[in-house]
């Protein structure tokens, strides 16, 4: 028979009693607690753009997402990066289209659209 | 459908339950299932890997139960428990021999079931605890607790050899009431209606 985990009486003792406290220290959370989910919440309409940067000899693919009528509001994000440009360029437009609300891209936002200054 | 393995380890169990885990011969578990004892052999080479299967399932099935500690702040957490235990401690009936058995083929096993029984009567003293900070049990002596707990691990674990001895008829209900029948003296008002709006409908 396989040996299993054992655990100290005393301890066993005290994580019961935790158990127990759990009941009378839990109290029911704000409704600011859920501020995060409105703070992101924009995220789940937005555009997705793919971006392909060449950096140290490698092609790193950036996901851009975009809110279609405020392009001022957008996240960058690096995801991972290939040596092969091709495998690089078919693995950005399958990520885009994963992630993206609108699949089919009719609802393109272009990143030259939003005309942003590099200086 | 259950594949062999496990048809194997159910007919054991039976028998165990019937004969005691030393007098079950491989031919009687092959029977039991309508196999051949060869057929046995492939599955298990010898009887101590059924036994080991047997114990390794019913421990298994034991730590589900613990782990069935106060998921809900009600009596009803308790009720599902005991609910647990007597269909755990019927269908495992040979573990009465077991905890009085000086020798075991398998010696771990004694240490197991000492280690989950403590287990067990920590939990129940816990429980106690829990519901006298909860204002269901009046509050008493440490002392008191203890050996309330005690009482209700004895009456979990031996009430069923008990009925089976006195040849008595082993029903959950009855099981149950006997439990509850350690608590109820020291219940508090609150204590007494939670119970009979949330216990006492379903003993009936």
């Amino acid at each position: 028979m396989a040996s299993s985990f054992k655990i100290n009486e005393k301890i066993y003792n005290k994580l019961l009693e935790l158990l127990n406290d759990a009941y009378f220290i839990d109290s029911k959370g704000n409704i600011n607690d859920f501020q995060f989910y409105h703070d992101d919440h924009w995220l789940s309409d937005s555009a997705v753009i793919d971006n392909l940067v060449y950096k140290k000899g490698e092609w790193n693919i950036e996901l851009i997402f975009a809110l279609h009528n405020n392009p001022l509001k957008f996240i960058k994000r690096q995801i991972v990066s290939y040596s092969c440009s091709k495998k690089a360029n078919l693995s950005a437009s399958l990520m885009r289209r994963m992630a993206a609300k609108d699949q089919r891209g009719t609802l393109e936002v272009k990143a030259e659209d939003f005309k942003i200054c590099h200086n | 459908m259950y594949n062999t393995k496990e048809r194997i380890v159910n007919a054991s169990i039976k028998l165990f339950n019937d004969y005691g885990i030393a007098s079950v011969r491989l031919q009687q578990i092959a029977d039991e299932i309508g196999i051949s004892v060869g057929n046995l052999a492939y599955h298990y080479k010898n009887k101590e890997a059924i036994i080991n299967s047997v114990y390794e399932k019913l421990f298994e099935d034991f730590q589900q139960i613990l782990g069935a500690y106060l998921k809900t702040p009600s009596f009803l957490d308790f009720d599902s428990q005991i609910s647990y235990y007597f269909d755990f401690f019927k269908n495992y009936q040979f573990y009465i021999t077991d905890l009085f058995a000086t020798e075991h083929p398998l010696p771990e096993v004694r240490q197991k079931w000492q280690e989950f029984m403590n287990k067990m009567i920590f939990q129940i003293r816990k429980r106690l605890d829990f519901h006298a900070k909860r204002g269901d049990i009046l509050p008493q002596p440490e002392a008191t607790y203890d050996i309330i707990a005690e009482a209700i691990w004895i009456t979990i674990v031996f009430w069923i050899p008990q009925q089976q001895m006195r040849t008595k008829p082993v029903t959950e209900t009855r099981f149950k009431a006997a439990v509850w029948n350690n608590i109820r003296p020291y219940l508090t008002e609150k204590g007494v209606s939670d119970f009979s709006t949330l216990i006492i409908p379903i003993f009936v």
